[in-house]
């Protein structure tokens, strides 16, 4: 018979959460309410893309992203009153004007003739780089404190990853020529060029900030 | 991009024909069509050609997902968020996925039932519904006249595939017909929603919805008679929140366009008559 009031640890020994995080509410807050304005720029453009590109299995998919991409901001919408902000709309902001000159850039294309130009956008250029502001959030909050946000961006990676596969794969599919390489390359190059002057979706320190980490290992 | 497409603007690739709906109504084959007394008009496996009829209709059924996909897509993105709120947002959202999966699952329909992409004709009116600059106009045009008819089609279809022993189109009609009540229901919720201060705004959508309700039932498509080839299914209309009076509305306005639909194939035959005893 199991001894009922034999005394357990709180953690299981295989349990290693820990307390310390690299964000305070504050920063969770202003974070997330980039992240939401990021996901409603992008799954409004999605959804006012599917009416653009004539190619009948990529009007499907970006249908099916418009969708994920909503949630994502729902998620996030959700999050911010439980992180002190109760006016959710406040901080529903871009990190700054770069980053809304860039997002502007993305959703130009509209021609039926530039679907390369809206998918390399989404999937090469704005996608990879959530992937990339999300993992970085992920592996860098507190476990313990932070858990509820840690359990949406877990959520949200995973769509995330399927979806730049998505498309990914139709890109490689539309891109049958040497001049359509250099479209894409072309593309992207510009709009990482705007990427880049914004900081990134949380504004500069979107993936932490390096010369912070260099001085911490200088420090050790 | 620009906010507010044209229906015009629709990018299609070359397997699609598109026509306008004024040259369906004034096809001047039709008259000819309307002398052969060929029976009830209602889909049923014993008509004539009930195997064409529902092709066509499938084809006519995917042509119309992909519209509404359209349409819910560009009611995520033409307004601000001070125009239509984030909720109705990301109910679009999630309409968007749905009409996606309408269109996976009537492209294989179509395989199934033995046609193809652009065997038929496409109509863009459906689209052209979703093109109102009032969100609360276009979402009574979209959701409730067009996602209402939705649920009279899919019903019609699930039951041809019933009475036809074809498990698989009753089976993905049902699915569909599930998606469409919820659809029906967002619109309803959003009129009530966003007019609820303003009676006259509710007046003009409902107007908006008994204008693009007219239009569906050109002809005599859609009503409670045999001679109705799409069928009024109030049972699921009630579940997706149309009352009583609004089905009983709408049942006089479908039968108002049949006894048009037959005086107009009566007076076309008239003159085909006329036509031939002069010759």
């Amino acid at each position: 018979m199991t001894d009922h009031s034999k005394p357990r640890p709180a953690f299981a020994p295989w349990d290693r959460r820990e307390l310390p995080g690299l964000f305070s509410v504050e920063d969770s807050a202003r974070r997330i309410g980039n992240y939401k304005w990021a996901e409603i720029a992008l799954f409004e453009a999605l959804g006012g893309w599917v009416a653009t590109v004539p190619e009948l299995d990529v009007k499907i998919v970006l249908g099916r992203h418009t969708y994920h991409h909503a949630w994502h901001a729902e998620l996030w919408h959700k999050r911010l009153p439980e992180l002190r902000e109760m006016n959710a709309d406040r901080m529903t902001v871009p990190p700054n004007d770069e980053f809304v000159r860039f997002v502007d850039a993305v959703r130009e294309p509209e021609a039926p003739e530039l679907t390369i130009e809206k998918l390399v956008g989404v999937y090469r250029v704005l996608i990879p780089r959530f992937i990339g502001v999300y993992t970085y959030h992920l592996n860098g909050t507190s476990t313990i404190t932070d858990a509820p946000t840690i359990r949406s961006l877990k959520f949200i990676l995973q769509d995330e990853f399927d979806d730049w596969r998505d498309g990914e794969m139709l890109l490689q599919s539309l891109i049958d020529t040497p001049e359509k390489v250099e479209r894409a390359a072309r593309r992207q190059q510009e709009l990482e060029v705007l990427y880049l002057a914004s900081g990134g979706i949380a504004g500069p320190g979107s993936l932490g900030e390096p010369d912070a980490a260099a001085q911490e290992v200088a420090v050790g | 991009m620009k906010k507010f497409l044209a229906e015009s603007e629709l990018a299609r690739d070359e397997r699609f024909v598109r026509t306008k709906i004024e040259d369906r109504i004034f096809d001047p084959r039709g008259a000819k069509v309307a002398q052969r007394n060929t029976g009830p008009a209602k889909m049923a496996v014993d008509r004539p050609a009930a195997a064409e009829r529902s092709r066509s209709l499938m084809h006519g059924i995917f042509v119309g997902e992909i519209q509404a996909l359209e349409g819910a897509g560009r009611t995520c993105y033409d307004f601000t968020l001070d125009d239509a709120p984030f909720a109705l947002k990301l109910d679009m959202a999630r309409q968007c996925w749905d009409e996606s999966r309408h269109c996976e699952i009537s492209v294989k329909l179509g395989d199934h039932m033995g046609t193809e992409i652009g065997a038929y004709t496409e109509s863009t009116f459906l689209f052209a519904a979703a093109c109102n600059p009032d969100p609360v106009l276009r979402l009574c045009g979209v959701n409730r006249a067009l996602e209402g008819l939705a649920i009279d089609v899919f019903n019609s279809m699930k039951e041809f595939g019933d009475e036809s022993g074809d498990p698989i189109l009753e089976f993905c009609e049902d699915w569909m017909l599930a998606d469409e009540v919820t659809h029906v229901k967002m619109g309803s919720d959003w009129l009530r929603r966003l007019t609820e201060d303003d009676p006259e705004r509710r007046e003009r959508a409902l107007e908006f919805q008994r204008t693009v309700d007219s239009i569906f039932n050109l002809g005599g498509f859609r009503g409670e008679d045999d001679e109705n080839p799409i069928q009024l299914a109030r049972r699921f209309r009630e579940l997706a929140g149309f009352t009583d009076e609004e089905n009983d509305s709408l049942a006089e306005l479908a039968r108002q366009s049949t006894e048009q639909a037959r005086e107009m194939a009566a007076m076309a035959t008239a003159a085909l008559d006329q036509s031939g005893a002069g010759t």
